[in-house]
């Protein structure tokens, strides 16, 4: 996490700002990757019954050009690596939008060994849903709340995350063993 | 819970007695392919148990050192292997191999059981039989800690290398209290007196 981002300090920055917001709101990309069971409701959200698209969203084929990363269940160690990885590639600002009570608590994986408790310990959450598993209708209300959120400017978690930078690492290190990224990570995306 | 216990305990008495008192009784195996194809694999296999479940599903019972030359004798009617799975008897101490075969030819799926002492559990590979077996016998290995002698990939597999060791499938494998130390104390589901734990 370099210093050299746009500083949103500048006066035209701040006199644009509610129109950014509003696009922001408007335009969401969603990153398309499936966790835990609520893989399976995506594929009513974004076809014709509840049809995100009629919101500016879609699901987007890179990390890259990303802004919402729906987490759709529970998270093993394993895929929070490539979470993490995922969400880092992302460019700010992004949100999360959490699904269910596995990310929340652990919902029924509660004393599973392999799943995350509390997935807002690794990275920021700004919306989560409980339910096991939302229906879509739940999720479009968590969708909502995320877009009001943007345009409040409270959704902030790539903020806290920036801020935050060393209390989510330590976390994250005490659960996968100092150096993972050099370990794992590196062996996906060479050029990390 | 004593009485669910004498309950399963009857179940398994009886479920164990079943197959013995068809073997003393020698009655016959139906007159159907499945009922074939156990007669024709117990001539060949005399010390291995056979029975026909139903429809498409027949079962074996086979002793531990003699798995390897049962299940050479079965892969000429049972082409694929599609799984090893295995179950973890606690009170008996002892692990169940089931090895699931499918016969392409004959449309049969054949469960072929075998019991090995929890301690040191050791079984010969039949990698050179199905050479898809090593990857099943890498997931029993880091599940249970089963060694398979012969099969040259055992080692981390799936788990994290700290769960490697722990083998976290095995019944006597305290998962909350490995939770605890992973993933920290404040997950603890009490009630409000804190007395009990509720999920
Ligand atoms: S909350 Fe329920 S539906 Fe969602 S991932 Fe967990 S177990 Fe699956």
């Amino acid at each position: 996490m370099g210093g050299d981002f746009i500083s949103y300090e500048l006066k035209e920055f701040k006199l644009f700002e509610p129109l950014f917001r509003w696009a922001r709101k408007k335009s969401i990309w969603l990153v398309a990757f499936c966790t835990g069971c609520g893989g399976i409701e995506m594929p009513p959200l974004v076809t014709a019954r509840y049809d995100i698209e009629r919101f500016g969203m879609m699901p987007n084929p890179a990390p890259r050009m990303a802004d919402l990363f729906l987490i759709t269940g529970y998270v093993t160690p394993k895929t929070l690596k490539r979470i993490i990885i995922t969400y880092e590639l992302m460019p700010d600002p992004k949100y999360i939008l959490a699904h269910g009570s596995c990310p929340i608590n652990g919902g029924v994986y509660w004393d599973s060994y392999n799943v995350v408790k509390q997935l807002d310990k690794y990275i920021p959450i700004d919306v989560a849903i409980a339910g096991c598993m939302p229906r879509p209708e739940a999720v479009m209300d968590g969708i909502r709340e995320i877009m009001r959120k943007i345009e409040n400017g409270e959704a902030d978690g790539w903020r806290r995350y920036r801020e935050n930078y060393e209390w989510y690492r330590k976390n994250q290190d005490e659960l996968f063993g100092e150096g993972w990224r050099e370990r794992d990570a590196k062996r996906w995306l060479a050029w990390l | 819970m004593a009485v669910t216990d004498n309950e399963v305990k009857n179940k398994v008495e009886s479920t164990q007695k079943a197959p013995q008192d068809t073997q003393n009784a020698k009655p016959e195996l139906p007159n159907t392919k499945e009922g074939r194809l156990v007669k024709e694999l117990l001539e060949k296999a005399p010390y291995a148990e056979g029975s026909v479940r139903r429809e498409k599903r027949i079962e074996f019972r086979v002793p531990a050192e003699r798995i390897h030359e049962f299940l050479e004798i079965a892969s000429e009617k049972f082409e694929m292997l599609m799984q090893i799975s295995v179950v973890d008897w606690l009170k008996e101490g002892e692990f169940e191999l089931v090895y699931q075969l499918w016969s392409v030819s004959e449309s049969v799926h054949a469960f072929v059981k075998t019991r090995i002492s929890r301690e040191n559990a050791k079984m010969p590979t039949v990698m050179d039989i199905w050479p898809v077996a090593e990857t099943y016998e890498r997931e029993a290995h880091e599940f249970f800690g089963i060694i398979f002698e012969g099969n040259p990939r055992l080692g981390p597999f799936i788990l994290e290398p700290r769960e490697y060791e722990k083998h976290p499938l095995r019944k006597d494998f305290n998962t909350l209290s490995y939770v605890k130390t992973i993933y920290g104390e404040d997950f603890d589901r009490y009630d409000e007196s804190k007395t009990n734990y509720v999920i």
